[in-house]
């Protein structure tokens, strides 16, 4: 059956109506693996939800096809939290003390994990995420929480890797919008470049509503940036940037946020041609190559999903992503012989390069943050083909 | 609409905000001909106008001695807002060109100055010239007297909420390619709507106008010379600085006490 938008969200209602009354004894040792998915599948933020759902109902039904784990089966339990904080902590309450689930995968955006990790921490709930905000990975605060994607410091650390290193410039503007994300990650990417010898030669927040950038891109040029960062989910202030670039023939990359390669952003532009010299954090596992190939486990993990998942309308890093957090869940239980909460926290602590499709992840008891800055890349905005882009200029 | 309720509707910048929706709607998704598409936006936004009045300010505006601010309207607006963020989109979408062509500037940054002109001149020929107009103005000077004359004052009210949805229509739609078809544009508009229309004066049109263009004026010097968050900062420091020496407005009349 293919996986689409539709069937995903009618299969999670089901699941949701399915699963209530089905709270099961914490120590079942022999039931069903259940695992809680704190999914924002509808709302303003519910595309990735959309994409990580298609990657985990894929991983459920590899799993039960293959026998299930240890003779287990592994259900689902899945909640949409509409991108709601409150919805996402009462969902997480039910998990733990109504369902009894053996781990939670998820809340998929930071604005819910920040009101999450709190409530999971108190019930040692084993839980695997993938929110960018640096501070919901402490393991001496919450032993039990685990990072699969990178954090916003290594997305930064990425971005001053390929203008520095790359693109060899040290002139740099800082861009943002007004919202509170804006406002802490050109902060933080100021003062970080700074740190490391660059010029911050302009910085600056735009209102995502300003009709015209002129005057910032201006003042950008006049200051001698020779790069402009920009940090936003604003897919419309980022097609002006790109189009004010193009009318005074400016000639300067623009690097930063994935949403740079929305196809948002693709039907503002006023020309195809304004998408050129635009670069956007991307992943090594979900990236085309100069040939156009993918790595060899993402290839084989795409011909698996031909005809089963549609990848034209997502992204393939949520796909694979959802897939490996099924995966981890299930390979702990594999393992150690036990879903209890502390074997399946020890057993990710161990893990050293885990080869998961997404990402090689590493956890020890001290680092949560399992995704390797390494495979933090930069991907050509413009060049999005089933999920997956291809790698920015410069790259091996 | 403020002439002949006395209601500041909070609905005008989100009847704006679809006026750029609904244009991009008609012609770009369902593919209709700008001459369809721009007098259906038109009427529907002064649809909305109309349900503005039945829905938000009819059954409150009897009981209210002073009207001004109807909290109503805001609920109104708020409920637009929402749900054209369900059935549209929460990202901004692309609006249609409809000139074609320049004239040395491009048609986004002159449209909505034609549009703007071409309201000026209704509306001062409105008032000045019909009897519609004449009795738009006798029912917001004292709407009993009026009703007391034979006026249908509530037609007439209908009638201006309905040019005010279409004017604010006209308004979205002609910024349509500056502002993109996006919901955000809602309490944009609505805030930088309010400004000029304070500044001029309450219900003063010419007023309204100065104080637009005088707005426009230090908004984009303050945006070339300060730029970034500090604009809106600069434009509102300002707003208060004028208010607090002429609270009735620039070019408004000082209020009068009956006596």
């Amino acid at each position: 059956m293919l996986i689409t938008r539709r069937g995903a969200m009618l299969a999670s209602a089901a699941t949701l109506v399915g699963a209530a009354p089905l709270a099961r004894p914490a120590l079942a040792q022999s039931g069903p693996i259940l695992i809680g998915w704190l999914a924002a599948l509808t709302g303003p933020s519910s595309a990735p939800a959309i994409g990580f759902d298609r990657g985990v109902r894929f991983a459920v039904e590899e799993i039960s096809t293959a026998g299930g784990v240890k003779g287990r089966r592994i259900e689902i339990v899945t909640r949409d939290t509409q991108g709601d904080p409150t919805k996402a902590v009462n969902a997480a309450q039910d998990m733990i003390s109504r369902q009894k689930v053996n781990a939670i995968w998820g809340p998929t955006n930071s604005g819910e994990a920040l009101a999450t990790t709190a409530v999971m921490a108190r019930a040692k709930m084993p839980n695997i995420h993938p929110c960018v905000v640096d501070s919901l990975i402490d393991p001496a605060k919450y032993p039990n929480a685990f990072r699969v994607a990178p954090s916003n410091g290594q997305w930064d650390a990425a971005v001053r890797n390929y203008c520095e290193n790359v693109l060899k410039v040290k002139d740099v503007a800082v861009v943002g919008d007004t919202t509170g994300y804006g406002a802490s990650a050109v902060a933080a990417s100021v003062a970080a470049f700074r740190k490391e010898g660059a010029n911050v030669a302009y910085q600056t927040q735009i209102d995502a509503t300003q009709p015209d950038v002129t005057p910032d891109m201006l003042r950008m040029r006049n200051a001698g940036a020779k790069v402009i960062v920009v940090w936003s989910v604003s897919t419309g202030m980022e097609a002006r940037l790109m189009n004010v670039r193009a009318a005074l023939g400016w000639d300067v990359p623009i690097v930063g946020h994935p949403a740079l390669g929305s196809g948002d952003v693709r039907q503002l532009l006023e020309n195809e041609r304004n998408w050129e010299k635009v670069y956007m954090i991307g992943y090594a596992s979900c990236s085309y190559d100069a040939n156009g190939k993918l790595p060899p486990r993402t290839a084989a993990f795409v011909a698996r999903l031909a005809g089963k998942v549609a990848l034209d309308d997502t992204s393939l890093w949520w796909v694979a992503s959802g897939y490996d957090a099924v995966k981890l869940v299930a390979e702990a239980v594999d393992a150690t012989g036990s879903s209890a909460s502390d074997a399946i926290i020890g057993y990710w602590n161990s893990l050293r390069a885990y080869p998961g499709i997404f990402g090689a992840y590493t956890w020890t008891p001290e680092q949560h943050n399992g995704f390797p800055t390494s495979e933090v890349v930069m991907s050509q905005a413009n060049s999005q083909k089933d999920g997956a882009f291809k790698l920015a200029p410069g790259y091996a | 609409m403020f002439s002949a309720s006395r209601v500041m509707s909070f609905t005008a910048g989100q009847v704006g905000m679809l006026g750029g929706v609904f244009g991009a709607w008609f012609i770009l998704r369902l593919h209709l001909p700008i001459v369809v598409g721009f007098p259906l936006t038109l009427l529907a936004c002064a649809g909305i106008g109309v349900l503005t009045e039945i829905v938000a300010v009819r059954p409150v505006i009897a009981g209210l001695e002073k009207h001004l601010y109807v909290l109503s309207t805001l609920a109104l607006a708020l409920m637009m807002q929402q749900f054209t963020a369900i059935e549209w989109s929460t990202e901004p979408q692309p609006f249609p060109r409809i000139v074609g062509r320049g004239f040395g500037l491009d048609e986004k940054f002159w449209l909505p100055l034609l549009a703007c002109a071409a309201v000026i001149l209704g509306l001062e020929l409105l008032y000045r010239r019909t009897l519609v107009g004449r009795a738009f103005l006798a029912i917001a000077e004292d709407n009993y007297a009026a009703s007391a004359l034979g006026l249908p004052v509530r037609d007439l009210r209908m009638a201006s909420f309905a040019l005010a949805g279409a004017v604010a229509g006209l308004a979205g739609f002609a910024g349509g390619q500056l502002l993109l078809a996006s919901i955000a544009n809602g309490p944009m508009l609505n805030f930088y709507g309010f400004v000029p229309v304070a500044l001029g004066g309450l219900g003063n049109n010419r007023g309204a106008i100065a104080g637009g263009l005088l707005l426009g004026l230090f908004q984009q010097a303050a945006n070339f010379l300060v730029g970034g968050v500090l604009v809106s900062v600069a434009v509102f420091s300002a707003f208060i600085v004028v208010l607090m020496a002429a609270p009735q407005g620039l070019f408004g009349a000082p209020p009068t006490r009956r006596v």
